[in-house]
């Protein structure tokens, strides 16, 4: 029954990324490749992150909230868009469009990110007799990681790939990939500042995905139109 | 194709996690020990067998879900895979003989003490208005502790305390069971578990004797040719749960009044002026549940010429209790000439403490193995002796040595005070030949006074140690501590260790942590797969159409094999 609920939490977390990849074109344009690298970026940009982390932040015993310690992470945390725009721009791809780039960059990057951070908690927990709805949830946050991982990626592929942009939509694009990248800072915020409750948090985290997934469908519409 | 693709991502992947994965897994399992809702202690009834015949709880491995009333699941029938939590408070006791007397199957019973019963909280259980309450939960447990004592029961049974959580817990399981639905993560359903190796017998077991010698003082000659008085008192305890049978009256206020004679005595022998002509004997014997079998072989091993000096000796027993009587039992008719000169002495003292003694005669019957008091096992050497006890029948077996009602709340320090008081006057007064006369040798705050402080720190050092004996090793912490308090105020002071009887064979794992989990039923994990299921379906319907086109999704279902065709 355990290794059952086990099964279930693993599905909700790993399944969306498997079926986004089955179900959008980019099986068929056999992207693979591209998810797999921006996955080994996303380790090695991981263990950038732990070293820094390590260097210079101090370890606190308390679990409040420290806003120099939580700018300081906040920085730290934009290492992320400096790996993002390694695997996006540096890595050599086989001929994909850029329309296809960028999701197989954002579905390895959210996939690596899913197995990293809550398989491990997934195999502890789910398989224990206790119940709570943690792992639940916790599988709800990797969908909406997918999902700003995704909106990230596009993002960022308006940002640096694309030369022709509409002028008047760039800050646009500027502020909410800011948004995107500062949402692991935000949600680290509501937590340990306002103590707010995990599936609260969960809720935030899936409303705020699907909005930043519908602004950046819009101006990634939007660009693409202009430029042609 | 793309089917095939779609499983190939986790497979490329692996290889590069495979080693972290490895590491964390085993960081995991160690982790995975801990990570109950809560964890609670649990002590174990306890599993012996008596000529071979098993009595008490079979088992020590539990692991079942929760439930809380034997009436109400009794419709639903099969209790054979759940654990029964009951608080002892309102528990229904004819019931439960009932239950354990037809052997129901069951797959667990957890027993709820209230917190007054545990040795761990001394002091905030001594709330007066409570008295008749306690006395009543007194009764119960003393009956319920003698239906389980006495049955063969085929589950685990385990005692634990109620606090808050546990409280909390049960609360959720009788809201379950009231509502007869299936429990499930969302309405409380619990899985008690307690990790324990099948019960092993309790290897060699000892008894341990400690015996103190004061010798009196000689005036030409030896010493052996003095006569000699014993006090003795037994020490261990047996109770429905071993681990938490502290014995605070039965018999840890014998073995206060014991340590506070040889103290004061000791004071009096300490100086060759105020040494008696009387040789003292002092030992704390084990066995005493047990019909006094460690009595009796510390009295076979005694030197031949020792034993044959004895004037008597005066066993103390269960001297807590708070009323104003103190009986004398004895083993030869009361118009015996030493037991009238014994009698004699306690009463002229009691009448000046203000106590009540009283005489019993109990004839011994040889052909019965059963020893009811301590004494018998020297009528039965022909040592003249009598028991000093609260208590005013003698107990039947395995009863009244010290079980799971026994603690520190029902014994009364003033009580105990009072029977040290007139046992060592008694003594005294026969020692220097004061019989009769109205010399306070221990009076009140002379420097022979009796301390009550003294009484209440070995009283409450008593009342947090149980002290089975079988399950008390030779060096046990108890025993060391004991000798060392004897070495301190006799001259000579022994360790006897014999073999435990055979008779009884004890079984180890006397307590145990039990973990509560709050568990999700199955048909909750089949509901979270179809949802789960219908949400993936959904997703891949939704990508499929904003991507490809509806067309395309159509397609997928209708022609399968022809699909690679047509997106080439």
């Amino acid at each position: 029954m355990t290794i059952f609920h086990f099964f279930n939490c693993a599905v909700l977390t790993f399944g969306p990324h498997a079926v986004y990849y089955s179900a959008t074109p980019l099986s068929e344009y056999d992207t693979l490749g591209t998810s797999i690298k921006a996955a080994v970026v996303y380790l090695v940009t991981t263990l950038v992150k732990l070293v820094c982390l390590a260097t210079f932040l101090k370890v606190s015993e308390s679990d409040s909230f420290d806003p120099y310690q939580e700018l300081m992470k906040a920085m730290i945390g934009f290492i992320d868009v400096a790996g993002l725009y390694f695997a996006l721009t540096r890595l050599t791809h086989r001929n994909i469009s850029q329309n296809h780039k960028f999701q197989a960059v954002g579905l390895g990057w959210a996939f690596a990110d899913s197995v990293l951070h809550r398989l491990a908690p997934l195999w502890v927990g789910a398989r224990g007799l206790e119940f709570t709805w943690d792992y639940i949830l916790q599988g709800l946050e990797a969908n909406a990681n997918l999902v700003l991982s995704i909106s990230l990626a596009a993002l960022g592929s308006l940002m640096w790939l694309r030369k022709n942009k509409p002028k008047p939509l760039i800050p646009v694009i500027y502020v909410c990939a800011g948004i995107v990248a500062t949402m692991p800072s935000i949600t680290s915020y509501l937590r340990r500042g306002l103590e707010w409750h995990f599936p609260k948090i969960v809720g935030f985290e899936l409303f705020i995905s699907l909005i930043m997934a519908f602004i950046s469908w819009q101006l990634f519409v939007a660009c693409q139109r202009s430029s042609y | 194709m793309a089917k095939l693709q779609k499983s190939q991502p986790a497979a490329l992947v692996d290889p590069v996690y495979s080693s972290v994965i490895t590491l964390l897994i085993i960081v995991m399992a160690c982790v995975e020990i801990c990570d109950a809702v809560t964890v609670v202690d649990v002590y174990r009834l306890v599993q012996y067998d008596l000529g071979g015949v098993p009595f008490g709880s079979r088992l020590a491995a539990l692991n079942h879900h929760a439930g809380s009333s034997l009436l109400s699941s009794s419709e639903v029938a099969d209790l054979s895979r759940t654990v029964l939590i009951l608080p002892v408070r309102e528990l229904n006791l004819t019931l439960i003989r009932e239950y354990i007397g037809q052997r129901k199957p069951l797959g667990g019973l957890l027993l709820l003490l209230p917190p007054v019963f545990s040795s761990q909280n001394l002091d905030s259980g001594g709330g007066a208005g409570h008295d008749s309450d306690k006395g009543f939960m007194k009764e119960v447990l003393t009956e319920l502790e003698r239906v389980l004592i006495h049955a063969n029961i085929p589950y685990p049974v385990y005692f634990g305390f109620e606090d808050e959580y546990v409280n909390a817990v049960l609360a959720d399981v009788k809201k379950n069971d009231a509502t007869g639905q299936l429990a499930t993560a969302t309405t409380g359903g619990y899985k008690l578990l307690v990790a324990a190796a099948e019960p092993k017998k309790v290897t060699s077991p000892t008894v341990t004797n400690i015996q103190g010698w004061l010798p009196g003082l000689r005036a030409d000659g030896d010493s052996n040719q003095l006569p000699t008085i014993a006090v003795v008192a037994s020490y261990d305890t047996f109770g429905a749960a071993p681990a938490l049978s502290v014995g605070s009256d039965s018999n840890g206020s014998g073995i206060v009044a014991l340590l506070e004679i040889v103290r004061l005595f000791s004071a009096l022998y300490s100086s060759p002026k105020t040494r008696g002509r009387y040789n003292m004997l002092f030992a704390l014997t084990s066995g005493g549940p047990y019909n006094y079998n460690g009595t009796q072989k510390w009295l076979r091993s005694l030197d031949q010429r020792l034993r044959e000096s004895i004037d008597f000796a005066v066993c103390l027993n269960s001297l807590g209790s708070s009323s104003n009587e103190l009986w004398i039992h004895v083993s030869k008719p009361p118009e015996n000439a030493y037991i009238k000169q014994i009698f004699e002495g306690f009463s002229s003292v009691s009448g000046e403490l203000g106590l009540k003694v009283g005489l019993k005669h109990k004839k011994i019957n040889i052909s019965n193995p059963r020893v009811a008091w301590e004494h018998e096992q020297f009528s039965r050497l022909r040592v003249t002796a009598a028991t000093v006890s609260a208590l005013a029948v003698a107990p039947d077996f395995l009863e009244s040595a010290g079980g799971l009602s026994d603690n520190r709340h029902f014994v009364d320090e003033v009580s105990i005070s009072q029977s040290v008081k007139l046992v060592a006057e008694s003594l005294a007064r026969h020692i220097y030949g004061q019989d009769g006369k109205n010399t306070d040798i221990f009076a009140d705050n002379s420097s022979l006074s009796v301390n009550p402080y003294y009484i209440r720190s070995w009283l409450e050092f008593l009342s947090t140690t149980p002290r089975v004996g079988p399950f008390l090793p030779k060096s046990d912490p108890l025993i060391m501590a004991l000798k060392k308090e004897l070495e301190d105020h006799t001259v000579e002071v022994n360790i006897q260790q014999e073999a435990f009887d055979g008779l009884l064979t004890f079984y180890d794992s006397t307590s145990a942590r039990l973990h509560i989990y709050q568990v999700a039923s199955v048909t909750f994990d089949l509901l979270l797969l179809l949802v789960l299921g219908s949400y993936l379906i959904t997703l891949f319907s939704f990508l499929v159409i904003t991507t490809r086109g509806l067309d395309d999704l159509i397609s997928l279902f209708r022609r399968p094999t022809s699909r690679k065709v047509k997106t080439a």
